[in-house]
């Protein structure tokens, strides 16, 4: 934890300067956050809903933020928890119609009029929402993120032993995927 | 483990890591001030709302038992307009005043009956002719109905 990470913690913890200082967070982490929360639900509504009630946690609960993590793993982790929260409610509404999270997330993907990518870029999309939970944050987190295992580690609980092992199986999956699409 | 990482590379190789998705049009130069929002009204209504979940339960039993008091109420006064209870004490005073006109009877006697008690002897004096009505036979009535105690006790 660095100097200005100690003052902004200082600051949003002290009533005369957290207005200014929670500013400065959303300044500093919205992006990567938001990246975060999107490749997990894909849909832009749901990532801006999950977004904004990651940083209203922060702001009611950063009092009692102890600091035995970074501030940076402190949100990461809300962020994740609160994506994977969407998740399991959008399950429990559609237990009908629907066994799998792949199948919301795959429509999800199909009806995104914010989906920049070509035919291929999609390819790969439908092979990672095909990806159990865990490791299809796992790939995110590392493929695209390019996330250090070690902080994944701390961000989302796991070994950094176990997270090599479901990023090693997330990308087996995902090539057998796209070769069998291929043929 | 070696096949793992030449996995990686074809990946990146054939898709790159770039995000494939965009975002609206100023999203992130306007989260800030529509998260600033968003906190003032949680943080706004939540007193109102506190002070209404407080009175809450109060509120729905006066309107509960206001309710259920028109639902009694109007039909009664709709096909009842004068309801038996209303009509009987009316009855009651207007035949206490006039057997006061009519009979002499001690008044501080007459207090002693309940309502009820009082009714059913002016039933029973009503079976008589006016002027066959005397001292004697309400005397043999009030003895035959209460002992001698209760009468001399009374007076």
């Amino acid at each position: 934890m660095d100097l200005n990470e100690k003052e902004l913690i200082a600051n949003l913890k002290s009533d005369g300067n957290r207005e200014k200082a929670f500013q400065q967070l959303v300044k500093t982490y919205q992006e990567r956050l938001y990246w975060h929360i999107r490749k997990i639900v894909m849909n832009h509504d749901d990532a801006d809903d999950i977004l904004q009630n990651v940083y209203l946690k922060v702001w009611k609960n950063v009092d009692g933020f102890r600091e035995d993590s970074s501030l940076f793993t402190w949100i990461f982790r809300i962020a994740t928890n609160e994506s994977l929260s969407h998740l399991q409610k959008q399950r429990r509404h559609s237990e009908v119609s629907m066994n799998d999270i792949s199948d919301y997330l795959s429509d999800s993907l199909e009806s995104d009029v914010y989906f920049d990518g070509d035919e291929i870029q999609k390819k790969l999309q439908q092979a990672i929402i095909l990806l159990p939970e865990k490791q299809r944050i796992v790939f995110n987190m590392k493929y695209f993120d390019e996330i250090k295992y070690e902080e994944m580690s701390d961000i989302l609980q796991t070994s950094v032993g176990a997270l090599k092992a479901s990023f090693h199986f997330a990308v087996k999956k995902i090539e057998d995927y796209l070769s069998k699409d291929s043929k | 483990m070696k096949q793992n990482e030449e996995n990686i590379e074809n990946l990146f190789e054939k898709f790159g890591n770039q995000q494939p998705f965009r975002v609206p049009e100023n999203y992130f130069e306007t989260f800030a001030e529509r998260l600033k929002v968003r906190i003032g009204e949680e943080e706004q209504p939540h007193k109102k709302r506190s002070l209404f979940l407080y009175l809450k339960p109060a509120l729905m039993m006066a309107a509960s038992i206001a309710v259920i008091g028109l639902l009694v109420y109007v039909p009664i006064k709709k096909y009842f307009p004068e309801s038996e209870g209303y009509v009987s004490l009316q009855q009651s005073d207007k035949t206490v005043t006039d057997l006061q006109n009519t009979i002499s009877v001690p008044l501080d006697l007459i207090s002693y009956f309940t309502e009820g008690q009082f009714l059913y002897a002016v039933t029973e004096m009503k079976a008589f002719e006016a002027d066959t009505l005397s001292t004697k036979l309400l005397g043999e009535y009030i003895a035959a109905n209460y002992s001698d105690f209760e009468i001399i006790a009374n007076n």
